[in-house]
C-alpha cells in the first residue's frame, strides 16, 4: 500500500471524512450531512460525490461497510454503506491536526481574530 | 427523468458507472425530491446542478484515466505505439483544450447547437407523439382504417362512420384482413353514483380488441355470445374510466352499472392508453344488423394486415370487392357508382389533418439547424483560417493530414454532442409545457408526446450529423494547407482566399435558408390573416355553446323535443340572456348532409348526386347566430310532427339547386328519394354563412325543424347574452338541473373558442414558423457580419493602398455594400426558387394565396434587405475609417 498522500485534502473530500467519522453512511446520507454541516455552502452533485468516493476508496481511506443498523427495507440494503478505514482515520486526524495549527497561528494575528471567534 | 439522467451517464468512463451507476441513480433522485428543486425554476436549478456536475466530474475522470494510461507508456526517444483509443482519447483532449481556450467561442457554438437540435428534438417528438406513432398499439403499421369515397356525394374519403353494416360484410370477407371489427360511435350516459357523466362509446359489430392486439388488463374481452345480437349486456371500460369514474376499483370486475338507463355487467378493464378515438367504453352493438338498410352508413372499420399481405395488396382486393358491389347494387343505390374503398395505417386515417402541418414544421426546423450548422461552418473557417499557422507548422513537423482533419472533425463533434445533449434537455422541458398547446379536440385522445427512444436516437443522430456537416469545410481546408505557402506568407495567401469563398458559399445558403423560411413564415401568417379576415356571415361574440344528450330510454320519440323545448324557455328567462336555441350542429363544425331532391330536379355536373348540409334546430337559432333571414319565415309554434313538414334553406341552395327560381312554396325530399316520401315545403331562406369553417366553401343548406322529427336526442345548446358566455354557465346548468338533474352537459365552450380551435393548424404552424424565420433571419445577418467584418480586416492593406492612391472613402463603403447586396442578392433568388420547388408541402395549409406571392417575396426583399444593410454596417464603416498610412506600415 502506498504512503498517505501528503498533499492536502480538499474542502469536500475534508467534509465527507468528517461525514464518516460519525459512523458508516451511503453516498446520498454522506452528502446531505455534508450539505447540512456547510449550511449549503458546499454542494456535492452525484458525479462529484462518487468521483471523491472514489478516490478515497482507491487510496484506502475509506471502505465499504456493513450499516451500523439493519436496512428499513430493500432498497436500503442495496445501498453501498462507506466507513473509514484506520488509514483514513489517521489521515483525518493529521489533516484537521494540521488546520487547527493553520487556525492557531491565524488567530494570533489580531486583524484575523475577529472573523475566527 | 431517471431514464435521461441513465443516458447521460454514459459520459462518465465504464468504470466509472459500472461501480457507481446504481448509486449515482440514487443520488440523482434524492437530490431531485430536495425541497430547493420543486416548482420550473427549482426544476431549471436542478438541471443546471446535475450536468454542471456531471460534465465536471467526467471531464476530470476522464483527463485522470487517460494520464494513468500515458502514465505506463515508456517515455523513449522511439515513438511509443498509439492505439486507436490513444489517438481519440488524445483528440479530444485537444479539443476540450480548445475550447478553454476560446470559452466565448464555445459557448457561442454550444448554445446555437443546442438551440438547432433542441428545437428539432421538440419538433420531432410532437410529431412523433401525436402523428406518427400516436397510439400505443402493438404493430401500429400493419393496423388499417377502412376508408372509402363515394364521388356521386363527395369527392373526400371519409373514415370515421362511413360504412354500413352490409358494407362491412363485404369487407369482411377479403382475405387479406386476418382481423376486422366495425363500431359505431356514440355517447351513453353512465349514471349511478355521485354525478351523471356522458362516456364517449364504441358500439361493436366484432371485437376490437385481438384487431387491435391488446388484452384487458382486469377481467376478460367479449365472448361470441355477448357480441351477438341479443347478447347479454356487458361492457368493457377504459383505464381512464376505470380510474377516474371508479376509484381504480379492483371489484369492478362484474359489477353492474347503469348505462343509458339501463344496467350492464363490466367484464373488464383496457390497459392505460387503449382507447379508440377517445371511446371509453365498448359495448356490442346489440341489435341484428340483418334489417339495416345498406346505405345507412355509420359504422367505422379497424382492420389488421394478414401476415405478409402489403397494404398495395390489400388495397388492391377492396378495390376488386368495391367493384363487384357496385355491379350488384348499382341499379338500386347509384352511390354506388365509382365508388371506392382504402386501406390506410390507422393512425394516418385518423390523424391526417394534422399531417401537412406536422411535416411542415419537422422540414422549417430541419432548416434552422442547416442554418446554424452553416453560421458555426463559418466561425470555425474564420478560426482555422487564423489556425492557419499553428496547423502548417504541425504539418511541417510531419503531421499527417488525416490526423488533422480528423483532429478538427473532433472537434465538431464533441461541440455538436453536447449541443445535442442540451437540446434533449430543452426538449424534455419543451414537450412537458407542449400540452397546453394541443387544442381540446386531441386531448380527447389522450395523445403523449414525450422524450422517448427515437427522440433520443433522433437528436443524436442530428448532433452527429451537424457535427460532421459543421467540421467537413473547415476540415477540408485544413486538409489543403500547404506548409510552405502558409507559413511564407503570414496566412493571407491561398488558404485564405480559398477560406473567404466557401464563406461567401456558406453566407449564400444561410440567406436563401433564411428566405425560405421567411417566405413560409409570410405565407401561413397571410393564410392565417385571410382565415380570420373572412366574413363568416355569423356573430360569433357572446355565445356559450354546450351538448347535451338524453337517454333514449327516459327520452322515447318526442320527449326529448320537449325536453329542450323547456330546457330553451327556461334559459331564455335567464336575465342577460338574448337569445337561445337548440341544433344537431354548428359552425365551424357542420359536416353532417344528406342527398336532397327538388320537385324540378335539375342535371348536376358530372352526374353528383345534389347533396347539402342537414340541420336539426329550434326556431331561434338564426337570431342565436345573428344570421338574417332573406325572405320567408322562421319555424314557428305550428311546425309540429303532425303538420305538414317545413324547410328553410339557404341562398347557396336556392342558386345551385333552383338556378335561382322563386323558392318559397317549393319542395324538397331529404334522404333517399323514394315514391311516396315525404315532400317538405320551403318557408324561409336564410342568409349564407360559414357553417363548416372559413376555410370550406359554402354549401348548400337545409334546416329543419326539431320538431318534425324524432331522431335527434343528442343536440347542441347555443346561449347568446349580453356578458361574457362563461358567465352565463351556471344559469344555464341550473335549468339543466332544474328538469333533470341526471343530465350531464358537457362539450362547454364558448364559440369564439370554438372558432380559434378549427384553425389551430393554421395558428400554429404560423407562430411557429415566425419564430423559426427569426432565428434564421438573426442567425444568417450574424453570417453577413461575420464574412463582411473578416473580409474588411484581411483586406486592410488593400483598402489602404487603394486609399492611399486615391479612392473615395465613399467607394470603399460601396464596396463593401455591394458586396453584402450582391450575397443577398443570390440568397434571396435561390431561396425563392427552393420554396417554389417544395411548395408542395405548404400548399395543403395555405388559404386564399399562392405560394409564389409577389406581396409576400416583396416584404421579405425589403426584410432581408434591411436585415443586410444593417449586418454591413459596422464592416462597412471600418473599412472607411482605414488610415492608408497605418494600413500601409504593417507591409
Amino acid at each position: 500500500m502506498p504512503p498517505p498522500p501528503r498533499k492536502t485534502l480538499s474542502l469536500s473530500v475534508l467534509n465527507i471524512l468528517l461525514a464518516l467519522a460519525d459512523g458508516a453512511k451511503h453516498g446520498y446520507a454522506i452528502k446531505q450531512d455534508v450539505e447540512e454541516r456547510s449550511e449549503g455552502t458546499i454542494r456535492l452533485g452525484p458525479g462529484t460525490l462518487y468521483e471523491a468516493i472514489q478516490r478515497l476508496e482507491d487510496d484506502g481511506l475509506i471502505a465499504e461497510a456493513s450499516p451500523d443498523e439493519p436496512a428499513a427495507n430493500g432498497q436500503e440494503a442495496q445501498r453501498r454503506f462507506y466507513r473509514l478505514t484506520e488509514r483514513g482515520w489517521t489521515v483525518l486526524r493529521r489533516e484537521l491536526k494540521q488546520l487547527s495549527d493553520v487556525v492557531d497561528r491565524a488567530r494570533a494575528n489580531p486583524r484575523l481574530r475577529k472573523g475566527l471567534a | 427523468m431517471m431514464r435521461l439522467y441513465r443516458l447521460l451517464l454514459r459520459v462518465y468512463p465504464a468504470t466509472f458507472t459500472r461501480r457507481y451507476g446504481a448509486e449515482l441513480e440514487v443520488a440523482f433522485s434524492g437530490a431531485r425530491r430536495e425541497p430547493r428543486h420543486s416548482g420550473a425554476i427549482g426544476m431549471l436549478r436542478f438541471w443546471a446542478h446535475i450536468l454542471i456536475d456531471l460534465v465536471t466530474t467526467a471531464a476530470r475522470l476522464r483527463v485522470a484515466r487517460a494520464r494513468a494510461a500515458y502514465a505506463n507508456v515508456p517515455r523513449l526517444p522511439s515513438q511509443p505505439k498509439r492505439t486507436e483509443m490513444d489517438t481519440a482519447l488524445q483528440d479530444v483532449r485537444h479539443a476540450l483544450r480548445s475550447f478553454a481556450r476560446r470559452p466565448g467561442f464555445t459557448a457561442v457554438a454550444l448554445l446555437s447547437l443546442a438551440l438547432g437540435i433542441g428545437a428539432n428534438s421538440l419538433i420531432y417528438g410532437l410529431v412523433d407523439g401525436f402523428v406518427l406513432r400516436p397510439f400505443p398499439y402493438p404493430d401500429p403499421d400493419r393496423l388499417v382504417a377502412i376508408g372509402v369515397t363515394f364521388p356521386k356525394l363527395s369527392s373526400e374519403v371519409g373514415y370515421v362512420e362511413v360504412l354500413s353494416p352490409a358494407e362491412y360484410g363485404d369487407i369482411r370477407s377479403a382475405k387479406s384482413l386476418a382481423r376486422t371489427a366495425a363500431f359505431d360511435l356514440g355517447n351513453r350516459n353512465i349514471s349511478g353514483g355521485d354525478v351523471p357523466e356522458r362516456v364517449f362509446t364504441a358500439l361493436l359489430l366484432d371485437d376490437l380488441f385481438p384487431v387491435i392486439g391488446m388484452q384487458p388488463v382486469l377481467g376478460r374481452g367479449f365472448t361470441r355470445e355477448e357480441l351477438a345480437p341479443n347478447g347479454p349486456a356487458v361492457g368493457i371500460i377504459s383505464h381512464r374510466l376505470w380510474q377516474t369514474r371508479f376509484g381504480a376499483d379492483p371489484n369492478i370486475i362484474n359489477r353492474a352499472i347503469r348505462i343509458g338507463g339501463q344496467s350492464a355487467t363490466i367484464v373488464g378493464v383496457m390497459p392505460p392508453g387503449l382507447l379508440v378515438i377517445g371511446t371509453d367504453l365498448w359495448l356490442p352493438w346489440g341489435a341484428d344488423t340483418a334489417l339495416i338498410p345498406r346505405s345507412r352508413r355509420q359504422f367505422s372499420i379497424l382492420a389488421r394486415l394478414a401476415p405478409g399481405v402489403t397494404l398495395a395488396q390489400a388495397n388492391a382486393e377492396l378495390a376488386a370487392i368495391a367493384g363487384r358491389v357496385e355491379q350488384n347494387e348499382k341499379a338500386a343505390i347509384p352511390d354506388y357508382e365509382g365508388w371506392r374503398l382504402t386501406a390506410t395505417p390507422w393512425a394516418a386515417a385518423l390523424l391526417r389533418d394534422l399531417r401537412p402541418a406536422a411535416f411542415l414544421l419537422l422540414g422549417a426546423v430541419a432548416l434552422v439547424l442547416l442554418i446554424a450548422c452553416a453560421n458555426l461552418a463559418n466561425l470555425m473557417l474564420a478560426r482555422s483560417t487564423s489556425r492557419g499557422r499553428e496547423l502548417a507548422v504541425r504539418l511541417a513537423l510531419g503531421a499527417a493530414r488525416w490526423r488533422l482533419v480528423r483532429h478538427l472533425l473532433t472537434e465538431t463533434v464533441l461541440l455538436a454532442l453536447a449541443g445535442g445533449a442540451l437540446g434533449v434537455l430543452i426538449a424534455y422541458l419543451g414537450l412537458r409545457g407542449a400540452g397546453a398547446l394541443i387544442p381540446s379536440q386531441f386531448q380527447l385522445l389522450d395523445l403523449q408526446a414525450g422524450v422517448n427512444g427515437r427522440v433520443l436516437v433522433w437528436s443524436f443522430a442530428l448532433a452527429l450529423a451537424a457535427g460532421v456537416l459543421v467540421g467537413v469545410l473547415p476540415a477540408m481546408q485544413a486538409a489543403r494547407t500547404d506548409p510552405h505557402e502558409s507559413l511564407k506568407s503570414d496566412g493571407r495567401g491561398g488558404a485564405g482566399r480559398a477560406g473567404s469563398r466557401s464563406r461567401a458559399v456558406l453566407v449564400v445558403a444561410e440567406i436563401a435558408l433564411s428566405v425560405v423560411l421567411l417566405l413560409g413564415a409570410g405565407l401561413l401568417m397571410r393564410s392565417f390573416l385571410n382565415v380570420q379576415s373572412v366574413d363568416a356571415g355569423f356573430e360569433p361574440r357572446g355565445v356559450l355553446t354546450m351538448r347535451l344528450t338524453l337517454p333514449r330510454e327516459r327520452y322515447p320519440g318526442e320527449a326529448a323535443n320537449a325536453f329542450f323545448d323547456r330546457l330553451v324557455e327556461r334559459i331564455g328567462a335567464v336575465g342577460g340572456v338574448r337569445a337561445v336555441a337548440a341544433a344537431s350542429q354548428y359552425p365551424p363544425m357542420a359536416a353532417f348532409d344528406i342527398q336532397v331532391t327538388t320537385e324540378r330536379q335539375t342535371a348536376q355536373p358530372q352526374g353528383m348526386i345534389p347533396t347539402a348540409l342537414i340541420t336539426v334546430a329550434t326556431p331561434s337559432i338564426f337570431e342565436a347566430l345573428r344570421v338574417p333571414m332573406r325572405s320567408g319565415r322562421t319555424f314557428g309554434a305550428a311546425d309540429r310532427l303532425d303538420a305538414p313538414p317545413v324547410v328553410i334553406v339557404n341562398q347557396t341552395f336556392v342558386q345551385r339547386y333552383l338556378q335561382g327560381t322563386e323558392p318559397l312554396g317549393q319542395r324538397v325530399m331529404l334522404g333517399e328519394p323514394k315514391p311516396g316520401g315525404a315532400w317538405a315545403t320551403i318557408v324561409g331562406v336564410v342568409a349564407d354563412f360559414r357553417n363548416s369553417g372559413s376555410m370550406r366553401p359554402i354549401r348548400p343548406e337545409v334546416y329543419m325543424p326539431m320538431r318534425q322529427q324524432t331522431q335527434w336526442n343528442q343536440l347542441f345548446l347555443l346561449v347568446r347574452g349580453d356578458g361574457s358566455p362563461a358567465g352565463m354557465l351556471p344559469a344555464v346548468r341550473e335549468a339543466v338541473r332544474s328538469l333533470d338533474p341526471e343530465q350531464p352537459v358537457y362539450g362547454i365552450q364558448s364559440l369564439e373558442e370554438a372558432i380559434a380551435q378549427s384553425s389551430f393548424q393554421q395558428r400554429i404552424a404560423a407562430l411557429l414558423l415566425s419564430i423559426f424565420a427569426t432565428v434564421a433571419l438573426v442567425m444568417a445577418g450574424v453570417g453577413v457580419f461575420g464574412v463582411m467584418s473578416y473580409s474588411v480586416s484581411a483586406r486592410t492593406q488593400e483598402i489602404g493602398v487603394r486609399l492611399a492612391v486615391g479612392a473615395q472613402r465613399r467607394d470603399v463603403v460601396w464596396q463593401v455594400v455591394g458586396h453584402v447586396l450582391r450575397l443577398a442578392g443570390v440568397g434571396l433568388a435561390i431561396g425563392v426558387a427552393l420554396l417554389f420547388a417544395g411548395r408542395q408541402a405548404i400548399a395543403g395549409l395555405l388559404f386564399g394565396v399562392e405560394a409564389a406571392d409577389g406581396m409576400t417575396i416583396a416584404l421579405v426583399t425589403a426584410v432581408l434587405g434591411l436585415v443586410s444593410l444593417f449586418a454591413a454596417w459596422v464592416p462597412a464603416a471600418r473599412a472607411s475609417r482605414i488610415d492608408p498610412i497605418q494600413a500601409l506600415r504593417y507591409e
